[in-house]
């Protein structure tokens, strides 16, 4: 750094008395050198000195501070020290500025959640239902309070009551009306009503439907009811002997003869002082019989009679049941009473009032009813004294062999397929058999566009005509795949058995007839034949099959991009002349690639006519290079392909600056508006 | 780099104690004077500018952590402080400042206009800088820390301030000389 070239700051710096000695000296020595410089110091020192002046002029006079601090003074006023100074002192302390910067966060967390509508309380009220109900209900302390006292008093009270309606009737039965008071309503109340009404319906059980009061008649009936039902246990309660005991048993057997075990259980019947209700037996077709007998003997007996009579014969099964119906027994005893007194009661009320008619009317219809009842009631009781006093059992009878077989069918069925070249006519000739003991159940003869003709016939044929039936139908044309299937069915049983008799049935004959040409090939063959002259040696080809008493089924021709030509043709030949036309390819070319199918199928009756297939293919080798290789269509091929990867470049460049443009907008926007920010403040 | 006690002061002031902060204007306010003078070129305006820099620096004290830094700070509010008067007072000063000084004539107010003018089109910080240099008669070192400026470059600033006045008034200071 040369002095010259600085020369203004260093002037400056001296006229300030900024400069060090040593620079100073450097100056003072270039200024005795530079006239320029000298110049620039000599207007330099002017200029100072002018500015010197200026300032002096405007320097602020002495009482600027006073005027400053009486300003601000007045425009900042003290407050009260510790409110002023406080907050202040807060503000310096880290630990109060992230204190706000945390309560700020849950500020902002708390307003979402109220705007989400999310609670932030947790579930400490959603436990009770009623504290749930309270804070959704407002109520005032007293109010609750009265709420409280009230369900507490009506809790004892319905206790209370309780306990008289207990007392009065004993543990048995109870019918007491509902107090009036759990009906009135009220949350807490209502909690208590329920519970009550549970323990009154529990007591009450004994007593059916009646117990539901309905009409006021029905109260009316059901005081009776009640009043006198709590007798029924002092009578019914048990004594040993007065239970009622319904027994019965149910035995299955299988016995040699019927008829005699018949009469063996009803001789044991009669030992064991009981008797035959009811027997039923059924014949089968096998001649076996089975059936149920049904016998009543004294409870007391039963074991005794079961054990004789599982001597009659092999036991399959039994089952031995008791049925306690002691208590609905005694039930209906004490409804029936009750039903008695009602009657009564109705009939000196019949007897007394006689002036309102509809007052009658009411009571001769409920009188009406309580006598249905009453009957009903006395049948049941009979129905269970008949059931208690003899125990049934039901035994059911098999003879032995119940499942044998009466007789046995034989059922044929064949199955023929017959190729010929008119299907018509034979069909025709099939049809023509038709007899009485040839029937023809189903004939059928479709002809589909592409000119394919094929039949089906079904026939049912006596036994004693169907060898020669089928004989006949079998010379008609080639036999392919002839099946025969022999059933024999047993009838009015299963299994084996020794002595039914076996009958042939009818014979069901289904023939399908087709052209030979569907016929499949018997032998399938694949051959290549390597020639030059492709079109010509083809031609020889169908010459050679057609000498051997072949037909040609397809052909074709084609020629690739390489200059290879193919012949395809495809030949079908009985297999007697298969071996001679073989030889006879070696004169065409060279043969390759040959491939043998045999399908050895069962049923095959005259292999020599069958047909073989061959498929054959000629073809040539055509050109050494083709238009898809050399020089060239590499050439063109790399040009090709380095278009298409410049192209997938400069999409994949589009793709990028799609990517990042706005990205790179963003971060311009932001270095934008930072620098605008630096620069005012600066 | 700055003693301990005046350190104090200002964490005090900082802090919110009056007095020191009051003690801060007696000492300061001449230099932050000598700053809003030196970019409005007004005396009532710059006197102006200091109030509100000082009822300002007194309102956001907070802001400041680190007491060595408070006369720097207080010096670049009343930059702002004047550059918003200056703002404020632009639409009218450009029509009529010209025209209020046509008419007088004399040598030495003539000389004191150019000087005006050549100050005016000084860039806003060397103004700051010269200001603060002819009315306090601070050192640079000093000035370069009020201002905010690295160490050395004010010398450079002055340089160019001087020269570039002492360009524009070459005629007027030649006759002055002579």
């Amino acid at each position: 750094m040369t002095i010259h070239d600085h020369i203004d700051e260093f002037l400056a710096a001296d006229l300030h008395s900024e400069l060090s000695d040593e620079e100073r000296n450097a100056l003072h020595t270039h200024l005795v050198e530079c006239a320029d410089c000298r110049q620039a110091h000599q207007e330099t020192k002017a200029m100072n000195k002018v500015l010197n002046e200026k300032f002096e002029n405007e320097k602020p006079n002495l009482a600027f501070e006073n005027r400053m601090l009486a300003h601000f003074r007045n425009r900042a006023p003290e407050r009260a020290r510790v409110f002023s100074q406080f907050p202040f002192n807060l503000l310096y302390s880290r630990a109060t500025q992230l204190a706000g910067v945390a309560a700020l966060l849950l500020a902002l967390v708390q307003v979402g959640r109220i705007i989400t509508g999310e609670h932030f309380l947790g579930n400490r009220y959603d436990s009770s239902p009623v504290s749930l109900e309270q804070s959704v209900r407002p109520m005032s302390m007293n109010e609750r309070r009265e709420e409280a006292d009230l369900a507490k008093r009506d809790e004892v009270r319905a206790k209370d009551i309780r306990n008289r309606a207990l007392k009065a009737t004993g543990d048995s039965t109870v019918a007491t009306p509902p107090p009036p008071v759990a009906a009135t309503g009220g949350s807490a109340r209502a909690e208590v009503a329920p519970e009550f009404h549970e323990e009154k319906a529990a007591p009450g059980r004994n007593i059916p439907a009646e117990g539901v009061a309905q009409n006021p008649v029905d109260t009316f009936r059901r005081d009776e009811v009640s009043s006198t039902a709590a007798e029924a246990p002092a009578t019914g309660n048990p004594a040993l002997a007065n239970q009622k005991l319904i027994r019965n048993a149910t035995v299955d057997l299988e016995i040699v003869s019927f008829d005699q075990a018949i009469q063996k259980i009803t001789a044991f019947a009669a030992e064991e002082k009981g008797y035959v209700a009811t027997t039923n037996s059924e014949k089968q077709e096998n001649g076996k019989l089975k059936g149920q007998i049904v016998v009543k003997v004294l409870p007391e007996n039963l074991d005794r009679f079961l054990q004789k009579i599982r001597g009659l014969g092999e036991l399959k099964n039994q089952t031995l049941g008791t049925e306690d119906i002691t208590k609905s027994y005694f039930d209906t005893e004490a409804r029936l009473k009750n039903a008695r007194v009602m009657e009564q009661r109705l009939i000196e009320m019949l007897k007394k009032k006689s002036e309102d008619i509809n007052d009658l009317l009411q009571v001769e219809k409920e009188l009406g009813r309580v006598r249905e009842q009453i009957e009903q009631m006395q049948g049941e009781l009979k129905f269970w004294d008949s059931q208690v006093q003899f125990a049934t059992v039901t035994i059911s009878l098999a003879e032995k062999d119940l499942e044998e077989a009466a007789k046995y069918l034989l059922k044929e069925r064949a199955q023929l397929a017959i190729y010929t070249p008119e299907v018509e006519k034979i069909y025709n000739d099939l049809k023509s058999l038709a007899s009485p003991k040839v029937q023809i159940t189903n004939a059928q003869l479709d002809r589909d566009n592409s000119g394919r003709v094929s039949a089906r016939v079904s026939m049912l044929i006596a036994p004693e005509e169907s060898d020669g039936m089928i004989a006949k139908a079998k010379a008609m044309g080639r036999v392919e795949n002839f099946q025969t299937q022999t059933e024999r069915v047993a009838q009015g049983g299963e299994g084996m058995s020794e002595n039914a008799n076996t009958k042939r049935d009818k014979v069901e004959l289904n023939i399908t007839i087709s052209r030979d040409e569907q016929e499949q090939a018997f032998q399938q063959t694949t051959l290549r034949i390597r020639t030059s002259t492709v079109d010509e040696r083809a031609k020889k080809l169908r010459e050679l099959a057609e000498k051997q008493s072949g037909r040609v089924r397809s052909s074709s021709f084609s020629r690739d991009p390489e200059g290879r030509e193919f012949a395809s043709v495809a030949v079908r030949v009985p297999m007697k002349n298969y071996n001679a036309l073989m030889q006879s390819f070696d004169s065409l070319g060279k043969v390759e690639d040959v491939s043998v199918q045999r399908l050895d199928r069962t049923g095959q009756v005259d292999e020599a006519n069958a047909p073989a297939d061959l498929q054959i293919q000629v073809y040539s080798q055509g050109n050494i290079v083709s238009s898809d290789t050399g020089l060239i269509a590499t050439l063109r091929r790399t040009i090709a392909q380095s278009a298409a990867a410049i192209m997938w470049s400069l999409r994949m460049i589009g793709v990028a600056i799609a990517f990042l443009a706005p990205w790179i907008a963003a971060i311009v926007v932001i270095v934008w508006i930072v620098r605008r920010i630096r620069s005012r403040r600066s | 780099m700055m003693d301990a006690n005046e350190r104090e002061v200002y964490r005090a002031a900082i802090h919110g104690d009056r007095e020191a902060f009051e003690m801060i204007i007696r000492t300061y306010s001449r230099p932050l004077f000598a700053i809003t003078y030196g970019i409005l070129q007004n005396r009532e305006e710059a006197e102006d500018a200091v109030q509100d820099t000082l009822v300002k620096a007194w309102k956001s004290r907070w802001r400041v952590r680190d007491p060595e830094k408070f006369p720097a700070w207080l010096c670049m509010i009343a930059r702002h402080c004047a550059r918003d008067v200056f703002r404020k007072r632009r639409p009218i000063s450009v029509a009529e400042i010209p025209e209020a000084n046509a008419p007088e004539t004399s040598d030495s107010s003539g000389l004191d206009r150019q000087l005006h003018s050549a100050l005016a089109s000084l860039p806003e910080l060397h103004r700051a800088a010269l200001s603060l240099r002819y009315f306090e008669e601070m050192d640079y070192a000093t000035i370069e820390n009020r201002l905010g400026l690295s160490n050395g470059s004010l010398r450079g600033i002055l340089g160019r301030a001087l020269a570039s006045m002492r360009k524009q008034l070459k005629p007027a200071l030649a006759s002055k000389q002579s």
